[in-house]
């Protein structure tokens, strides 16, 4: 061989070798390894380039203290890294390690780094030989996909949603799915049997053939079934399977199974409720719904509020102006007036009106109860309408009824005066009979030829007679209130008597909303009276206040009190119609009424027997509204009773 | 045979004055009255056989006019009823005269009207008087009759032949024919019409 070929083969080499070893380092430098020489006599490492890199330097030439590589590891790993070291220095082992190291610019890198402790023949240890990679990043992603394990089951757990695969390299369930299910999963995935066993009998069928359906035709299901666990325990589960398809081909299934046992047993509650809530509603023929007045749309609509109206729930929701258009037209206006005021205020509302059913236009009485929202819109309306037809069908037979029994009592007291005056008018008519036929003798005695003057005498002093008799009995009729006949006299205490009558007429005043109040200012106002006639006093002065507030309601206020000369004056005040503007005294007289189906006896009897007892009796019409009536009785003194 | 006695009007009225007038009025016109204040204090008067009537107030104390109407009708007593009332309603005035009232007069009356309905009564009076006089003298008749003349009696009456009359009693015809002229004097009957009418009155039963 010749020094020329021999120059030609070094020179070969020598560029090989570069080549070589710029190869190695750009390798190192994409697969990010360095490596090292440990001289353990001289106690030095020699870095490559990459090493020096994944350091965070700059490569250097020639040998680094240990002392500098230590500092550069991470200080809560240096131990750790020399411990494995020495141990490899003095056994078998390769040391293999992951290890932090600090850059100088403080950025930490993982590491992975393994060694080859050289020996000599003796076997000491002389050098060690190694390579170091950087490993933070794929450190970092095995983290993220650790973490996201660690999230995913936790959310399982926490959702109550396992999860499962099923491909060719298996079955695979989630530990929350196995938990769902009440199974071990020491035990793996259940077999298809094992799977079917575990749903609930009733269910059982219709879930082997869904199964069936996912082997043939790979669909995949979204439904609710019912699970039995192994102990015993029935829980609601949703299961949704999808296929998974890779370019076209069929791979497998994936799927999640989710515990949905607390909603189910919720919305089962829920529907039963409101089960309960249609058929209260539908019971009590009252409606709910919830509505905008300003843009007419109706936000909920109960099924009675349909039912109510004449529509039929099954044929889908009614618009807000088909409900309007059912208000009886001569309600309209008032429905629409009572609407907008409350929209207009933002205020709540109750009104009553009349619709016609959609259906067959019967005619029914509603009451309807709107709650603005003050949360909402404008016009946002939530309330209840009631069908009070059968109510309002009972107050009215009531007040029919209320008032034929005010017509009979009516007529009970004309009747009653009838009779009186039956009598009285028989009392006088046989005095004025016998003065006729009286007079008739007396004429044929007369007319007699010759006439019978003594027949005839005698036939006129039974004239003047029976005349005198009928002017005795109307003076009697007069004096029976006038000096009583005889009358009767007693203590009579006139607070008790006040508040007998007032509960006499409790009923009847509560009847046309009015309330009595007394005011009594003597303790013990004491009269010297007829009984009977006093209670008479009152009735038709308290009946006479009522009569005058019986449309409108008010107040009957009885009060008493005592004058300087021992006169009890007691006052009987309505908020009624008030006095006739024409002359007030005439109103007591007898057969004077203002009153469509009065007597004109009442006031008249109350004054005759006002004044029989030394007393006086006087109207005055009240500065607000209505009359108060007074009459005087003569007080008894308590020494004197 | 007309009686012709002076008749009698009887007044029941509680009340003086009235009683005294109507009195008054009744005799002013020539009429024999009585009056009386109560129902009772009438019928302790002996019953007069003589033509009368009554002038009877509908509101008496105790007993009213209406039911001591009723009482007399019940006892036998027949008397025309002339009602006289202050205070008379409709369904009181009928109740009145079916019972066989002559008048309902309402005080005070035309005095006219009641001397018209004395009248009436009267007259009915007198006819029913008649009537029961005449009853009375054919039952004296009747009551001479043989058992078998007042069986042949009806038979005649009921239109029977003499033939037909013999085999019903089982007689020879001759026999009946002697029977029937009994009858027929007996009963001072002029036809066998007249005979028919007498037995009306009697109110015999007309076929046996």
């Amino acid at each position: 061989m010749a020094d020329e070929d021999v120059q030609q083969t070094l020179e070969d080499l020598s560029r090989e070798l570069r080549e070589s070893k710029a190869r190695l380092e750009e390798a190192q430098r994409i697969a990010q390894v360095g490596h090292y020489y440990w001289n353990l006599i001289e106690n030095c490492v020699i870095w490559s380039d990459e090493l020096y890199r994944i350091y965070g330097l700059s490569p250097q030439k020639g040998p680094i203290d240990m002392a500098i590589c230590r500092e550069m590891i991470h200080p809560e790993d240096r131990d750790f890294v020399f411990r494995s070291a020495e141990e490899a220095l003095h056994s078998e082992a390769r040391p293999d390690i992951e290890h932090r190291v600090v850059r100088p610019d403080g950025e930490v890198r993982t590491v992975h780094a393994l060694g080859s402790v050289k020996r000599d023949a003796a076997g000491r240890p002389y050098e060690m030989f190694g390579t170091v990679q950087d490993i933070t990043d794929r450190k970092r992603g095995e983290d993220v996909l650790k973490r996201t394990q660690f999230y995913l089951s936790e959310g399982e757990r926490i959702a109550h949603i396992g999860s499962w695969a099923f491909n060719e390299s298996g079955h695979y369930w989630s530990d929350e799915l196995y938990k769902i299910y009440g199974l071990d999963p020491q035990n793996g995935a259940p077999t298809v049997e094992q799977y079917l066993n575990l749903i609930h009998p009733e269910d059982r069928a219709s879930m082997a053939e869904t199964i069936k359906l996912m082997q043939e035709q790979h669909c995949g299901h979204d439904l609710i079934e019912r699970i039995v666990r192994p102990d015993g325990q029935l829980r609601f589960v949703r299961a949704v399977a999808v296929p998974v398809v890779e370019h076209g081909v069929f791979k497998g299934f994936i799927g999640t199974t989710m515990d949905v046992t607390e909603q189910e047993l919720l919305t089962q509650k829920l529907r039963r409720e409101q089960a309960y809530l249609e058929e209260a509603q539908r019971l009590t023929h009252t409606g709910s719904w919830a509505a905008n007045f300003v843009t007419r749309e109706n936000f909920h609509v109960s099924d009675e509020t349909v039912r109510m109206h004449g529509f039929d729930p099954s044929e889908g929701p009614v618009s807000f102006e088909r409900f309007h258009d059912t208000v009886h037209p001569e309600d309209q206006a008032v429905v629409r007036a009572a609407l907008e005021s409350a929209t207009r205020t933002g205020t709540d509302y109750d009104i009553e009106y009349r619709i016609c059913r959609a259906t067959d236009g019967t005619i029914r009485f509603f009451r309807s109860l709107g709650h603005h929202n003050p949360s909402g819109e404008v016009g946002e309306y939530v309330g209840t309408t009631m069908d009070i037809t059968a109510q309002k069908r009972a107050e009215e037979e009531r007040e029919r009824l209320r008032r034929l029994e005010a017509d009979l009592a009516h007529i009970q007291r004309v009747n009653m005066l009838g009779e009186l005056a039956a009598a009285l008018a028989h009392e006088i008519k046989q005095p004025i009979a016998a003065s006729i036929t009286s007079a008739n003798a007396c004429l044929r005695w007369l007319d007699r030829d010759p006439p019978n003057l003594k027949r005839a005498r005698a036939a006129a002093a039974r004239i003047e007679q029976d005349g005198n008799r009928a002017a005795d009995i109307i003076d009697r009729l007069r004096s029976f209130y006038k000096k009583g006949l005889p009358p009767k006299r007693e203590i009579v205490d006139v607070k008790e008597m006040i508040q007998e009558m007032s509960a006499l007429f409790r009923t009847e005043a509560v009847r046309h909303s009015i309330q009595i109040h007394s005011e009594l200012h003597e303790d013990r106002p004491r009269v010297l009276a007829d009984r009977v006639q006093l209670q008479q006093i009152f009735m038709n002065l308290m009946l006479n206040a009522i009569e005058a507030m019986k449309d409108s309601g008010g107040e009957l206020q009885i009060s008493s009190r005592l004058t300087p000369d021992s006169h009890l004056i007691i006052s009987i005040s309505d908020t009624g119609v008030g006095l006739p503007a024409e002359d007030g005294e005439k109103i007591f007289d007898a057969f004077h009424t203002t009153k469509s189906q009065g007597t004109g006896m009442g006031l008249a009897i109350t004054r005759s027997i006002v004044e029989a007892h030394g007393g006086r009796v006087w109207a005055t019409a009240n500065a607000e509204a209505g009359a108060t009536f007074h009459f005087t009785l003569p007080a008894k003194g308590e020494a004197n009773a | 045979m007309k009686s012709a006695a002076v008749p009698t009007v009887f007044i029941i009225d509680d009340d003086r004055g009235m009683r005294q007038s109507i009195q008054d009025l009744v005799e002013s016109v020539g009429l024999r009255a009585e009056s009386f204040a109560s129902g009772v204090e009438f019928l302790k008067r002996k019953p007069t056989n003589d033509p009368s009537c009554l002038v009877l107030d509908v509101r008496l104390p105790q007993m009213s006019g209406l039911d001591f109407q009723r009482q007399l009708a019940e006892t036998g007593m027949r008397i025309p009823i002339i009602f006289v009332t202050a205070h008379g309603d409709v369904p009181m005035s009928v109740r009145a005269l079916k019972s066989g009232a002559v008048e309902f007069l309402t005080k005070p009356f035309r005095d006219q009207d009641l001397l018209d309905a004395i009248q009436q009564a009267l007259e009915r009076d007198r006819a029913e008087r008649d009537r029961q006089a005449e009853i009375h003298d054919l039952q004296e008749r009747y009551g001479t009759l043989t058992a078998r003349e007042q069986q042949v009696m009806a038979l005649v009456v009921s239109g029977m032949l003499n033939k037909q009359i013999a085999s019903e009693i089982g007689a020879s015809e001759a026999t009946v024919k002697i029977h029937r002229g009994n009858v027929m004097h007996k009963m001072q009957a002029g036809s066998v019409v007249d005979l028919v009418r007498m037995s009306d009155k009697l109110e015999l039963s007309p076929r046996k």
